[in-house]
């Protein structure tokens, strides 16, 4: 953030110069992504909540007021995560790790059940979910796990052991909730992580097929999953069942054809497309702006994977580079699911589109993810106010 | 660099991971343009389908009027009262505040709630067509318990029920008829035979709505707004239909006949100023609805009118010039046509004047001017006077009567017929023919609407067709015989006698032909037909009463139509021509 307002420091190395323009415009082009990223989720939240927040009677900017909370909440997490250098993440990887899964304990000790799932720890007017904390813990200790295994990751066990703990704890208390989303979204970055590390690739495709398949058994396992995961092949067999969702997200895309709708004029708001504020937020945004306002947000997010990638590049040690490599594809692939799901090319999974979606705990975590990243760009070696 | 050295391997890795995420960005944008460019018509359309519906709007149904633009039949704003159980917080309490404006009493409303609830029901009746003001009492009801209490009660609905009332009440139930209970169509009466006028069209509304059928309040709405019906003006005269329901209720008593009807009509125009039938009901109150009390008796009922024809019979030999008023006719006690031996009732001379024939109602002598009319011509005369052919009401439920073809009349037809019998006629299509005589022989086709008024104020107004069928002179001497009747001592309708007005008519009593005896019954038709005042006659009133028994002070048998008719038709016919502002013409 400060790279963006400081003025260009006087250098006398116009090598280092070079480099420290290119790594404030990595930040500035991350910022304005967010940004705008943000400002869409907005405007969607307050054409897709109205309704929902009418019928509860609690006003038309009930839902949209208290996520304009939670935006403003997370720009000061990501504020503060950009200013904290990342290396406190690595040394406090584990500690931040054990917390997260007490969280996880305490979630399905304490946690408040709704439709079925214990998910969520009520304090007053506030709700933890304890696993979007968890997808930063998970990786952050992954990321420092194969770091200090470095030596060692040609020998198998020195990397199965530290990925299946680390993974499997999580997932397994996850799997207790039940959280089948967060569990993908926990385990599919680990796996895009250590694609980018230098683990060994048979071990990677090792690892891989272990978890895939463990993956496939949970989500067969429940019927309701199963159900719901097998719909999205053909939705339009079952148009009022295991099909609505996937049938009414392309009712409402369709819909908005390539223009859309105008804001503020969708139909599939009105209770047609369940979740409509929540999962499936892109549906109404293709609504109401068509396929022009729906393609740009797909542009982002693929500009936030480049942007990501290439800072994670830059990284100037091997965790910076991990956990920014983890970051990108936890950012990415919640997305890539979200959106896979509403245009129904992948099973629906109820994960949150991150920025966007209507939810507190995931926007305040993106959000300090997004100045996690933004802190490892600003401290690569040719940065000067990381050398010292 | 050094960096390039230690992260060479997983340079490419990363560049991978990215490229992969790029090209996983790719396919989400090509399937979003598959979606939106492509099927988005057919996905749109999905959509469309799914969120629209019509809404028919209720045409608002014409109103029916007495000749003075009184409303004998109207529709008001109604309502149907229920609630959505599943949205009760406590159906106990509703049920309580409910109660007093709901169809039914609490502890059934209670358990209706309770059960609709249980069963996940969305729809309970509670107060069906009710009026605006009944719809408001609820309204308050719920607003000062809901003042008072918490949670509210939230999911009762007032849904739009058109209300067809009669504020006149019984008064000509049968001619203006009922709607039906579920559509509003006429199903009886002029509501049925007018419908196709009273209805209107429907509109309809198309409006987008949610997946429980809630109106999107900004989704596209078209409207097609509903035709209302057009108003229909009836010839009755409100206050001389209720002189004549009075009237015809009266008779029954004193009679205590098992029906009757009185058709008055005006024989200038042919308009009908009252038609009572009797039993009869209050339209307003569905559970008085039978067969029985909505059949029009005086378009419906088909009897033989015996005496009353002898008139038609005479009417037609003197048009002819066969016999004039004082032609003598032999009347023995019997005559013999064929194999019947047909007899006259009372004790006669051995011959009488055609008018005397007429005036003590001679079976015998009425068959002998028949024989010298002769079957064919008899039979032009029955079918100019209207018999056997509808009388042209458009009435519901209005029949024809009987009269065979000449071609198929046997050796005793044309004799029974002359005496009002082998053939069969509706009070109306009597008064029709006496309406004849008293329009100096110019036969008017009866109507009961004068005026169908469209929405827009354009107005068709009834055109009556008319015919002569006897001739001024013919007209005039029979009215003059008909005058005998009533006012001689001897006349079988001297009961018929007024005091301010003169008049003539014809008495009529017939046995009552039980069908599946196949043979007569003791049980008459009695009936009395006239016209008043005698020399401009500005009414035809016909009186039928169905099997009056008992008698009269003086012995009289109540049988006869002379006892039991007549004084019907004088009482109701002064009070109708004062009604009508008729100048008394006896001193």
């Amino acid at each position: 953030m400060t790279d963006l307002l400081e003025s260009k420091p006087a250098s006398r190395f116009s090598i280092v110069d070079r480099t420290y323009t290119k790594q404030s415009r990595r930040t500035a082009f991350l910022l304005v992504i967010v940004a705008l990223l943000l400002v869409i989720g907005l405007g969607a939240m307050l054409s897709a909540s109205s309704v929902v927040s009418i019928r509860a009677s609690s006003g038309q900017f009930q839902l949209f007021t208290k996520q304009v909370a939670w935006v403003v909440l997370g720009l000061v997490a990501l504020v503060v995560a950009s200013v904290v250098p990342y290396r406190t993440w690595h040394r406090l990887a584990l500690p931040i790790y054990v917390a997260t899964v007490f969280l996880l304990l305490l979630t399905l000790i304490v946690g408040a059940t709704r439709g079925g799932a214990t998910r969520w720890i009520v304090i007053g007017p506030f709700t933890i979910q304890a696993a979007e904390f968890a997808k930063f813990a998970a990786l952050s200790l992954l990321a420092a796990a194969i770091t200090k295994k470095d030596a060692l990751l040609d020998n198998f066990w020195h990397v199965f052991v530290p990925v299946t703990v680390i993974l499997g704890t999580v997932s397994a208390l996850l799997l207790a909730q039940p959280d089948f989303g967060n569990i993908v979204l926990i385990t599919l970055p680990a796996f895009a992580m250590l694609a980018a590390s230098t683990v060994p690739m048979r071990f990677v495709f090792g690892l891989g097929s272990m978890g895939s398949l463990l993956l496939v058994i949970f989500a067969m396992s429940a019927d309701y999953r199963k159900a719901r995961l097998l719909s999205f092949l053909n939705p339009f067999d079952a148009p009022q069942g295991a099909g609505l969702q996937a049938v009414q997200s392309m009712v409402a895309l369709g819909t908005g054809g390539l223009f859309g709708v105008g804001l503020g004029q969708s139909r599939a708001r009105w209770s047609w497309l369940p979740n409509a504020h929540t999962d499936f937020i892109f549906a109404i945004i293709g609504e109401e702006t068509g396929f022009a306002g729906a393609l740009m947000v797909i542009v982002l997010f693929a500009f936030l994977a480049i942007v990501g990638v290439s800072i994670a590049y830059h990284a100037r040690d091997r965790y910076g580079r991990l956990l920014a490599i983890g970051i990108v594809a936890w950012l990415t692939i919640q997305a890539l699911v979200n959106i896979g799901g509403v245009v129904a090319v992948l099973p629906i999974t109820g994960v949150p589109l991150p920025f966007i979606s209507n939810g507190g705990n995931a926007m305040l975590v993106n959000l300090f993810a997004v100045g996690v990243l933004i802190n490892i760009n600003r401290s690569t070696p040719a940065s000067p106010q990381s050398g010292s | 660099m050094v960096r390039r050295r230690i992260w060479n391997r997983g340079d490419l890795r990363l560049l991978i991971v990215g490229l992969v995420f790029a090209l996983a960005w790719a396919g989400i944008g090509y399937r979003l343009f598959n979606l939106q460019g492509s099927r988005a018509v057919a996905l749109a359309t999905v959509g469309f389908d799914q969120r629209i519906s019509e809404q028919p709007i209720p045409a608002v149904r014409g109103t029916v009027y007495d000749r003075d633009g009184v409303e004998l039949a109207m529709t008001i704003d109604g309502w149907n009262v229920v609630v959505d159980p599943m949205m009760l917080d406590d159906p106990a309490a509703t049920a309580l505040v409910l109660a007093p404006f709901a169809d039914v009493g609490l502890a059934e409303l209670t358990t209706e709630f309770v059960e609709a609830q249980s069963k996940g029901r969305r729809y309970a009746e509670v107060a069906m067509r009710v009026d605006s003001a009944h719809r408001d009492a609820i309204r308050a009801a719920i607003r000062s318990y809901n003042d008072a209490n918490d949670p509210d009660i939230v999911g009762v609905f007032y849904r739009e029920q058109p209300l067809r009332v009669y504020p006149t009440g019984d008064i000509a139930a049968q001619v203006i008829g009922l709607t039906a209970y579920d559509d509003g169509s006429g199903i009886e009466g002029l509501e049925r035979t007018f419908n196709s006028e009273l209805q209107g069209r429907p509109g309809k509304l198309i409006v987008e709505h949610d997946p429980s059928g809630r109106v999107i309040p900004q989704g596209q709405v078209l409207l097609e707004p509903a035709t209302p019906g057009s108003d229909i003006v009836t010839t009755i005269d409100r206050e001389i239909q209720f002189t004549v329901e009075q009237g015809l209720r009266k008779a029954i008593q004193k009679t205590n006949a098992i029906g009757g009807s009185i058709v008055v009509m005006d024989p200038e125009t042919g308009a009908i100023l009252a038609m009572a039938s009797w039993p009869s009901l209050d339209l307003n109150d569905r559970s008085q609805v039978s067969p029985e009390v909505l059949r029009n008796r005086a378009v419906a009922d088909v009897y033989e009118p015996g005496s009353t024809l002898k008139a038609l019979t005479v009417a037609a030999a003197i048009d002819q010039g066969i016999v004039t008023k004082d032609t003598p006719i032999d009347t023995p006690k019997s005559v013999t046509v064929g194999d019947y031996e047909y007899e006259d009732i009372g004790r006669n001379p051995a011959w009488m004047s055609v008018a005397d024939v007429v005036k003590r109602s001679s079976n015998v002598g009425t068959i002998e001017i028949e024989r010298r009319l002769g079957k064919e011509l008899h039979y032009d005369y029955l079918t100019a006077f209207g018999l056997g052919a509808p009388a042209g009401l458009d009435l519901a439920g209005e029949r024809h009567g009987q009269l065979n073809p000449v071609s198929r009349w046997n050796e005793t037809s044309g004799s029974s017929i002359a005496i009002g019998y082998a053939v069969g006629t509706t009070p109306l299509q009597m008064a029709a023919v006496y309406s004849a005589i008293a329009n100096d022989g110019v036969y008017t086709e009866p109507y009961l609407v004068s005026e169908v008024i469209h929405p827009d104020g354009t107005r068709i107004t009834a055109k009556p067709r008319t015919r002569r069928v006897i001739s001024v002179e013919t007209a005039v001497i029979m009215r003059e015989i008909l005058g005998r009747v009533v006012s001689a001592e001897d006349g079988t309708g001297r009961r018929a006698r007024m005091t301010d007005f003169t008049a003539g008519g014809k008495t009529g009593s017939t046995n009552k032909f039980d069908v599946d005896l196949q043979r007569y019954t003791d049980e008459t038709m009695a009936s009395f037909i006239g016209m008043a005042p005698l020399n401009d006659p500005k009414i035809v009133i016909a009186v039928v009463l169905d099997t009056p028994t008992g008698s009269l002070e003086d012995g009289a048998d109540l049988a006869n139509g002379g006892a039991s008719a007549a004084p019907v038709f004088a009482e109701v016919a002064q009070i109708v021509l004062h009604q009508l502002g008729i100048a008394p013409d006896k001193l």
